[in-house]
């Protein structure tokens, strides 16, 4: 008798899996030719990764610290004022769309800010990911005791009042990057826990697990090699959906008084410059809040139409 | 439920009293006139010299006697009474700002499932989608400037940028409900009643147009399932109209998941919209929690977290009870 490995078992369907998910791909590439939103979405998404790859080559990071209050350039313009120490022009030749508060161009300003705004998402949605993954699948693999405790907390966290959480550490510790990306964390982190227990729920009950630990396979091995990966899709489509939601909450947090510096090029705290001039300098609050929208909306278009790709049931 | 709450108290205790940032915790409890000694007793009376455990348990006695303790920034006046006169506020931008959600989002959806992967559709889709892409705040401003600003310069018919009430007609109906638009009906008044209406039109739809794609993508998903059952494509070979079909059999039972997405935005919205109250200046709860947050008032903290905390475990609740009672199918 042959004696069955798990290797041998996994090996083999394995090949038929990947065959499977081949196919499953190539139909999934096929749909979102269909779907022009989601081809829009994954243009824009790709684009503003590659601006924020590049964009300390366009556009010098020394010119967020250089305060250029000369204001020579704004003769002429309504709101040059000799009192305040403000040098805000409108858009001029070469001034695409004006200046902020501090004689910057708002658009090398925003440029600057994309791939700050990127990054802090990325890895705010990252961390969360990861931690849900490793605390969810763990409370809904083991269940009993540890699966309510961990439910129990979540609970918790999702009777709070969406950026009180977040406000409140903020302010408590301090306005520095680090701790306003924990603050957000904090509110983000039980979405994916209960996402990743409950996959791991459904995926418990199939008959490869149980396949699989008839053959005698740790379980977690079981999890991390055959559990995560199957249920991998929601989440992914989660994060991507999130990635909108994280850059919203932020530059919210920034536009709220908690940026550490005034002249932090970041979407949000841009934004907040322009909060006591916005009828007489529209143009510092229209383009950075703008892109924010149209990052969001980027990243929202490809979770969308992810969804309705990798869910079956959506298909139409 | 009750454990949510206790949890939730706990977290925002450990974060406001554990961590005194700018003010000692017990400087929410004195006034400039006391003595020394008068502090000491203050000091002694809600544990303040004790570990924060035991402070937590002098603050739960404290709640459970209905002391929430005060909030310096608002002329030291009781935080509870600072609360109870926001609140109306709140509870009258959340109304309007549902009617909005509700009257634009359900329309959209049932459009967009009837004209499925039409213009229509993607349309719809985009509508929801960019709504849940926009940031409030920036919105906010925008609704201003186009409605308050611009509308002003070109001489048309304009918005109010901010408050609840016009300068000159605050106070001049007796606050009976403490909501602005009620109390004109009340007293009768149709300018106050007009002029509190222009105030809330535009921070109610700036909270709608975020909330309204999700309710509208609820909707179209529903009434898709809906369209496909037996009993449809019964009643339509029954050879009733497509309007009876679409929205005396299909439309009742497609808004079961959009009540239950209503009832967690009016919970959401309950707890006070920090950003678009803080933006147009409407004197809500949200407003003031943000204030508090700078001032350092843990009294106000405390109360406000515990409060929407309470409003949304209980509206979760209210949704479960609802949702037997719509759907004879679910049984408990």
């Amino acid at each position: 008798m042959s004696a069955l490995t798990e290797q041998a078992v996994v090996s083999d369907t394995r090949q038929s899996e990947t065959k499977a998910k081949l196919a499953e791909l190539k139909y999934a590439i096929y749909l979102m030719r269909q779907n022009p939103l989601v081809l829009a979405g994954s243009v824009l998404v790709v684009f503003f990764v590659l601006l924020s790859l590049i964009a300390t080559l366009v556009v010098s990071p020394d010119s967020a610290s250089l305060l250029n209050f000369s204001r020579s350039y704004c003769w002429g313009s309504s709101t040059f004022s000799w009192t305040s120490l403000e040098a805000i022009c409108p858009a001029g030749t070469n001034l695409p769309l004006g200046t902020d508060g501090f004689g910057r161009s708002v658009l090398d300003m925003i440029i600057l800010a994309i791939p700050l705004d990127l990054a802090i998402a990325f890895v705010i949605v990252i961390i969360a990911t990861a931690f849900g993954l490793a605390v969810g699948s763990v409370a809904g693999w083991v269940g009993g005791k540890f699966d309510e405790v961990v439910l129990r907390i979540t609970d918790i966290f999702f009777a709070f009042p969406g950026l009180v959480l977040a406000l409140v550490f903020a302010a408590l510790f301090g306005r520095t990057i680090e701790t306003l990306t924990i603050a957000v964390l904090l509110v983000w982190w039980p979405t994916y826990v209960r996402l990743a227990r409950g996959q791991v729920l459904v995926e418990k009950e199939k008959t490869y697990v149980e396949a699989l630990k008839s053959l005698g396979a740790h379980p977690s091995r079981i999890v991390l090699f055959h559990v995560i990966p199957n249920s991998i899709y929601p989440i992914i489509v989660q994060m991507s959906l999130d990635i909108g939601g994280v850059i919203l909450t932020f530059s919210a947090l920034m536009f709220l008084g908690f940026s550490p510096s005034p002249t932090l090029p970041e979407l949000g705290n841009l934004a907040s410059d322009g909060i006591g001039h916005v009828f007489t300098a529209p143009w510092l609050i229209v383009f950075p809040g703008l892109t924010i929208l149209v990052i969001a909306l980027a990243f929202n278009l490809v979770g969308d139409g992810l969804r309705d790709i990798l869910d079956p049931r959506l298909r139409r | 439920m009750i454990f949510v709450l206790f949890g939730v108290s706990a977290i925002v205790f450990y974060l406001a009293r554990g961590f005194p940032a700018a003010f000692a915790p017990w400087a929410q409890y004195i006034t400039f006139r006391m003595k020394p000694s008068q502090i000491d007793a203050i000091i002694k009376a809600h544990g303040f010299d004790q570990p924060l455990y035991i402070q937590y348990w002098f603050w739960l006695q404290d709640v459970f006697h209905g002391d929430w303790g005060f909030s310096n920034w608002a002329n030291g006046l009781p935080t509870y009474n600072v609360f109870a006169s926001r609140f109306p506020f709140t509870v009258e931008l959340t109304i309007a700002a549902v009617i909005f959600t509700v009257a634009i989002g359900v329309p959209l959806g049932i459009l967009s499932a009837l004209k499925n992967n039409t213009a229509a559709d993607h349309a719809s889709r985009i509508i929801a989608l960019t709504g849940y892409s926009t940031p409030s705040y920036w919105f906010a401003y925008i609704l201003q400037l186009v409605f308050f600003y611009y509308f002003y310069t070109w001489g048309l018919p304009n918005l109010p940028s901010g408050g609840v009430i016009s300068q000159g007609l605050s106070g001049a109906v007796p606050a009976v409900t403490g909501l602005p638009i009620l109390d004109g009906i009340i007293a009768g008044n149709l300018a106050y009643t007009a002029d509190a209406f222009a105030h809330v039109i535009l921070p109610a739809f700036n909270l709608s147009f975020i909330s309204l794609g999700y309710l509208a993508r609820i909707v179209r998903a529903s009434m898709l399932e809906v369209l496909k059952q037996d009993y449809i494509i019964m009643a339509r070979s029954k050879g009733l109209s497509e309007r009876i079909v679409i929205y005396r059999h299909a439309l009742r039972n497609a808004l079961i998941p959009a009540m239950t997405l209503t009832g967690l935005f009016v919970a959401g919205l309950l707890g006070g919209a920090i950003i678009t109250e803080t933006v147009f200046s409407w004197p809500g709860v949200g407003n003031v929690s943000l204030r508090a947050v700078f001032q350092g008032d843990s009294n106000f903290i405390l109360l406000y977290t515990l409060v929407t905390a309470l409003i949304i475990v209980a509206s979760n609740l209210i949704v479960d009870v609802m949702y037997v009672f719509l759907d004879p199918r679910i049984k408990y």
